[in-house]
């Protein structure tokens, strides 16, 4: 006994290894490891059908074979929870269900019908879901669309969330993230805004594969078309859907859906955003030297100051908006005028006009955020923090935070910089 | 006994380490529960209570400079009084060690390793510190010295990699002053971690004038932690209660960063050198007290107690998240105020009482 | 009444070294005076022997005396005095033994001679530019070496014989007032403890020089390049050179010394920094990169980015073995080549490269059995080995510990580890200098030239971390 505790302590490094190699190198070495027992998801949808949950998992199936194509399939389960739907899309998996390299969740409207956080957190409570995957909405169901989106994956290698491109500049406050719902969500505003991609029948049904397939790179890149948002377009050879980013986005309150915001409604939510300069600006009938022209600005750069107030016990939200403008098409010029560089000239009435269309835009939004009471833009918290004392004995008296932004008044001058 | 001593640079990496230990994965989502965004100021005023126990610390360390503690409260207090606080101190060591092992397991567990990992953790982690608690503090303060370059690097670059994404200034003061004091009490007991410099008094070799270092690495690291906090509660704002491991989820913010991979690998790896090395320090400061309480036995057996502890109570005492939290706000509190400020004001009194000469030595 | 009945004598040492098949003797005498020589033939230059003493012994004509015979007749070579219970070992170190009825004196004169290299490039450390000499196995020509370069009455050598039987001459060579004398003063003490039959290279007498002789890390440094030895005294550092090892001991080692190379001297010191950071790196890959990577795939398959992830499922997909299994296995094939090609004639290497690399490699990954990404796992940490060929040894035994942690515990498992092992090497102190220095404990002045290096210019002071008597460079 004496001679082992001498040994113990003149060989600790190996007494360890042995104890390692006794208990855990066996298990070790049958274990056929973590990325053989469990299905790599990499999109999860999630749809409310019939009273019933179903979880669709966008699953990554290791193929032995040497060309490293990422093969996968859409598998799902439903139940009366989320985690009893996770559970048996399990069972039907045959694996471990691993949400660590989800990069996308999708909800379909149905979900949204009622507080989809809840079914959320669960997720990312028993599953791991990482909260900085890209949150979308989509028309139909979520299923519908990691099928749609699993042949762009097999074949292009496209991800689906190189498809929604979102970013942190076309989204107010923030990218559309589970992280950033769950902001707006937790928040005493309760009000999120997340992206919305819905899936549309396509036009051209009678394309087989590989041409859809080629024709899906072209549509996906993006082009800018009518109004100010990014439009991209992916379509899949299956069910003939095409998945179709317009750039618009969804209002939540509560994790409820209140609102589809048109691309124009959203544009005009951004106009305070101060980052984001993706605003094209139409003003049509320009009377420049006698000939008639429509004119397309966009935004150069953009300052936006404001000021938060109470006027008679009512909080009141000034706002000023410098803008700069290009001038990047003209319609209805000749061919001699078309090149004349003397368009890009503001001259007043242009900036009336750029002014008018601003102004029109920013009623539109600010009206459909006092109708839902729902702040993304975040004038409560402005009233929160410069003025305190005023915004507190408003919400006693009237409503709650919340709802603050109802009784918001809100004032905009807009300012047009010549170049 | 100069075998045993360690340099002034490493004395500020183990404290630096104790600083970081136990404020920076789950506290910060914890603090938030009690008091939002002014949780930034419990922790100021937190890190400037500890702050008092360093000039204290220098002061006793002028007046003896080669006594062990242990010596000087038997010769100020007696025997009986000193043994008391050293079973304080074994107390609060070793919840500390507990505290910081509980931590990074919830973490571990639920981001790398998701079968049961208890065993692997005990594995990984008790062979180690019980190696560096035997080597004594010169070796592992050596290593910590080698290896606290990455460990500072790691968690400033996770710091740096989170200003890539949007942050906004906090809400400040939306709290009550109870809210605030709540907050204080239920987390004193992660703080305080200069009791580990007065146990090692007469470890740490100063020469004249070098004395001001040690505040300097102190300041850092706080500094540090309170930046993290900063961080923190600038980027999640409302959602911090939901980021249980705060140093890590700074770098999962964003969906841009889940595009590039998993970067909270740097994180993983800082907080997992962290993890060892605090477990190293509370281990061994563990089986000083028990050696001084104890001097006939050996060092080894202190190191084995230790385990069969650790092992036992994590399991009956701690064993769940929901335990880790509720243990943290019921009675340690009590324990971390006593050593964290009633000892110091015991050993500032001690400071100024005369010298009664030579001090006889026990060991 | 003569001193010597040098016929009795002759006949004595015959019989005291068995009749030695080599054994030579010549007896001379001429007026009355009796000479005898005694050499063992097999390592004495018989050719110097009779031109430079037979010779003109035989023809002097005037009576004979030591003083004489010591001053005018020997020439060109060492003689020394010796006592009678010298005779036999003298004999033994390739002298011949002069002894007269004349006188009581007896002389040991030097005419060795064996088979010996010429100095050249060492095939363990070739240097690009830069000295290109060796040394070599005979004692006398490496202190040549040395001396050539070290032109200072300082640097002092003192001689020992280790191996009861060998009689080995080991000598421990350091510069006065550089070499911090606590330092030497043990190193003799522990050479003189040396109890073994025989010192057949340098390497033998390690482990008895060694604080931790049990340990994997090798505590003592080595080298076969002069300049670089002489490098390292100057540091003041010790060298031991054994008769017979082309390989000069010194001490006291840090770690450091395996990453810094004579190279690294010869080169720019921009240069020399950036390759000591990749030696670093190639250290760190090869020591972690196999344990990691399975690591990553038993436990932690989140951690990996997904197009990682992707590769490495659908090459493992439908493999037969484990992942465990399958690192253990290919390491092992790595291990195997490696131990074939080092040790088969350089025209069979050739074969066996292709055979392994091509065949056993190629095939075994057509074949299902082995997945592409561990075998380059495997290989790069073997190829990333040889950045420090120093370590070689070591850090082959540590891959398959960490292999071991990393397969059973995880990234966890790795870095405690790490922890563990750097907690190791703290502890070990190779005559009062800290293994890791000047890293671990930081020594401010030893960073001048550790990772990276200052320019000579620059370098005002020895290292402080080896306790130089003089820190200053003068």
């Amino acid at each position: 006994m004496k001679k082992l505790i001498d040994y113990i302590k003149r060989f600790p490094m190996i007494v360890i290894l042995i104890i390692i190699l006794l208990f855990f190198t066996p298990l070790a070495v049958f274990s056929p490891g973590e990325n053989r027992n469990r299905g790599v998801v990499t999109a999860i949808g999630l749809d409310f059908v019939d009273n019933e949950y179903e979880v669709s998992l966008l699953t990554f199936i290791p193929t032995a074979n040497q060309t490293y194509k990422q093969k996968n399939s859409v598998i799902s389960g439903k139940g009366k929870s989320v985690v009893d739907a996770i559970s048996k899309a399990s069972v039907a998996m045959g694996r471990d269900v691993g949400l660590a390299h989800a990069k996308t969740t999708v909800v379909s409207e149905s979900m949204l019908a009622e507080d989809v956080a809840e079914s959320l957190s669960l997720l990312a409570h028993i599953a791991s879901l990482p909260e900085n995957t890209v949150f979308v909405c989509t028309n139909t169901s979520a299923k519908e669309m990691l099928q749609n989106s699993q042949n762009l994956v097999d074949e292009l290698g496209l991800q689906l969330e190189q498809i929604i491109s979102y970013n942190a500049n076309e989204l107010y406050v923030t990218d559309t993230s589970l992280e950033a719902f769950y902001k707006g969500y937790y928040s005493f505003l309760k009000s999120s805004l997340i992206g919305y991609i819905p899936l549309v029948d396509s036009e051209d049904t009678n394309t087989d594969s590989s041409v859809s397939s080629s024709q899906n790179t072209d549509t996906s890149q993006q082009e800018v078309q009518g109004d100010s948002s990014p439009q991209g377009g992916a379509q899949s050879s299956q069910s003939k859907k095409k998945i179709l980013n317009e750039g618009e986005a969804v209002l939540l309150k509560s994790g409820k859906m209140v609102e589809k915001l048109s691309t124009y409604q959203l544009s005009g939510i951004n106009l305070l955003n101060p980052k984001d300069l993706n605003q094209l600006i139409k003003i049509n009938d320009v009377d420049l030297n006698g000939s008639i022209m429509d004119l397309t600005y966009r935004l150069k750069d953009k300052k936006v100051l404001t000021t938060t107030k109470f006027e008679n016990g009512y909080p009141v939200f000034y706002a000023k908006l410098i803008l700069s403008v290009e001038l990047v098409e003209t319609e209805g010029a000749d061919e001699n005028t078309k090149s004349n560089t003397e368009y890009s000239e503001i001259t007043p009435e242009i900036a009336n006009k750029i002014e008018e269309q601003i102004n029109k835009k920013y009623v539109t939004a600010v009206n459909l955020l006092r109708k839902n009471g729902t702040d993304v833009i975040g004038v409560t918290s402005k009233f929160f923090r410069n003025n305190r004392k005023d915004y507190k004995k408003f919400i006693e008296n009237h409503d709650t935070p919340d709802n603050f932004i109802k009784y918001v008044t809100f004032k905009l001058t807009t300012v047009v910089q010549p170049d | 006994m100069k075998n045993t001593q360690i340099s002034l640079r490493q004395c500020g990496i183990i404290i630096a380490m104790c600083i970081f230990a136990n404020k920076i994965l789950l506290m910060p989502s914890l603090m938030f529960e009690n008091s939002k965004s002014d949780s930034i100021f419990v922790l100021i005023f937190l890190f400037a209570l500890d702050f008092i126990a360093l000039p204290i610390f220098l002061r006793l360390k002028k007046h003896y400079p080669t006594e062990r503690l242990y010596d000087i409260l038997k010769d100020k207090i007696g025997v009986f009084v000193t043994k008391l606080i050293f079973i304080l101190l074994i107390v609060f060591f070793f919840f500390k060690c507990l505290l910081v092992f509980s931590v990074t397991y919830v973490y571990f567990k639920n981001q790398i390793y998701h079968d049961e990992f208890i065993f692997l953790a005990f594995i990984s982690f008790l062979p180690v510190i019980s190696h560096a608690a035997i080597v004594g503090i010169r070796a592992f303060s050596r290593t910590m010295e080698l290896f606290f370059f990455f460990v500072i690097a790691g968690f400033i670059v996770c710091l740096c990699i989170s200003l890539f994404t949007p942050i906004s200034m906090p809400y400040f003061f939306t709290t009550t002053a109870k809210d605030f004091f709540t907050s204080t009490y239920n987390h004193i007991f992660s703080f305080g971690d200069f009791a580990f410099l007065f146990l090692v008094i007469d470890r740490i070799k100063i020469s004249d004038g070098e004395e001001k270092s040690i505040y300097k690495y102190a300041f850092f690291s706080m500094l540090l932690v309170l930046i993290l906090y900063i961080l923190f509660f600038a980027k999640y704002q409302i959602t911090a209660f939901m980021h249980n491991n705060a140093l890590a989820d700074m770098l999962v913010f964003s969906v841009q960063f889940n595009a590039i991979g998993r970067l909270d690998i740097i994180a993983m790896i800082t907080i997992m050198l962290m993890t060892v090395f605090q477990m190293e320090i509370f281990s061994f400061a563990f089986c000083e007290c028990f050696q001084s309480i104890f001097p006939l036995l050996n060092r080894a057996y202190a190191i084995v107690f230790f385990d069969i502890l650790f092992c036992v109570l994590y399991y009956v005492f701690v064993g769940k998240y929901e335990n880790v939290v509720s243990s943290v706000v019921s009675w340690l509190p009590v324990l971390g105020m006593i050593v964290s400020y009633l000892l110091p004001i015991l050993f500032w009194i001690i400071s100024y009482q005369k010298r009664r000469g030579k001090i006889e030595k026990t060991d | 009444m003569p001193f010597f009945d040098v016929k009795q004598k002759i006949e004595e040492l015959k019989s005291a070294l068995n009749n030695s098949v080599d054994f030579s003797s010549r007896y001379f005498e001429k007026n009355g005076q009796e000479i005898g020589m005694v050499f063992l033939k097999s390592i004495t230059d018989q050719a110097l022997f009779s031109e430079a003493l037979y010779l003109p012994l035989q023809t002097y004509e005037k009576p004979l005396d030591m003083e004489i015979l010591r001053n005018d007749i020997i020439k060109g070579t060492d003689v020394k005095i010796i006592d009678d219970n010298e005779m036999v070992q003298e004999i033994l170190d390739g002298k011949i033994v002069f002894f007269t009825n004349f006188s009581d004196e007896i002389l040991a004169i030097d005419f060795l001679k064996f088979p010996t290299r010429v100095p050249s490039e060492p095939p363990t450390s070739p240097v690009i530019q830069g000295p290109r000499e060796g040394f070599v196995e005979d004692l006398q020509t490496n202190i040549t070496l040395l001396r050539r370069r070290i032109k200072s009455p300082d640097f002092t050598i003192e001689t020992l014989r280790v191996g009861s039987v060998t009689q080995t001459k080991v000598c421990v060579g350091y510069i006065k007032g550089i070499s911090n004398k606590k330092v030497v003063r043990k190193i003799i003490k522990r050479l003189k403890e040396i109890e073994v039959d025989g010192i057949l290279d340098s390497y033998n007498i390690v482990s008895f020089l060694q604080d931790k002789p049990n340990s994997l890390f090798r505590q003592i440094g080595n080298s076969e390049k002069p300049d670089v030895v002489v490098s390292k005294l100057l540091e003041g550092k010790a060298c031991i050179i054994v008769d017979g090892s082309p390989i000069v001991l010194t001490i006291p080692f840090i770690f450091l010394e395996d990453i810094q190379n004579s190279n690294d001297y010869y080169t720019n010191h921009h240069y020399s920094s950036f390759v000591r950071v990749i030696r670093l790196f190639g250290l760190m890959i090869s020591l972690i990169a196999p344990g990691f990577y399975l690591a990553l795939q038993i436990y932690h398959y989140n951690i990996l980015p997904l197009n990682f992830l992707i590769t490495i499922a659908d090459t493992t997909q439908g493999l037969p073995f484990t992942p465990f299994l399958e690192i253990l296995f290919i390491f092992l094939l790595f291990q195997i080549l490696y131990e074939v090609s080092l040790r088969l004639p350089s025209y069979l290497g050739l074969a066996t490269s292709v055979v392994g690399a091509l065949i056993l490699g190629d095939t075994g990954v057509k074949a299902g059995l082995i997945s592409p990404p561990g075998v380059i796992i495997v290989a790069l940490s073997k190829i990333a080995l040889y950045t420090i060929p120093e370590e070689a040894s070591q850090v082959t035994v540590l891959q398959l510990l960490f292999i071991i942690f990393g397969g059973s515990l995880g990234l966890v498992g790795i870095i405690s580890g790490l922890v563990y092992l750097a907690n190791y090497l703290n502890t070990i102190d190779s005559y009062g200098t800290p293994y890791l220095a000047p890293y671990s404990p930081r020594i401010q002045n030893d960073l001048q030239d550790a990772i990276f290096s200052k320019p000579l210019v620059q370098i005002k002071t020895r290292p402080k971390s080896f306790n130089p008597e003089k820190e200053k460079i003068k």
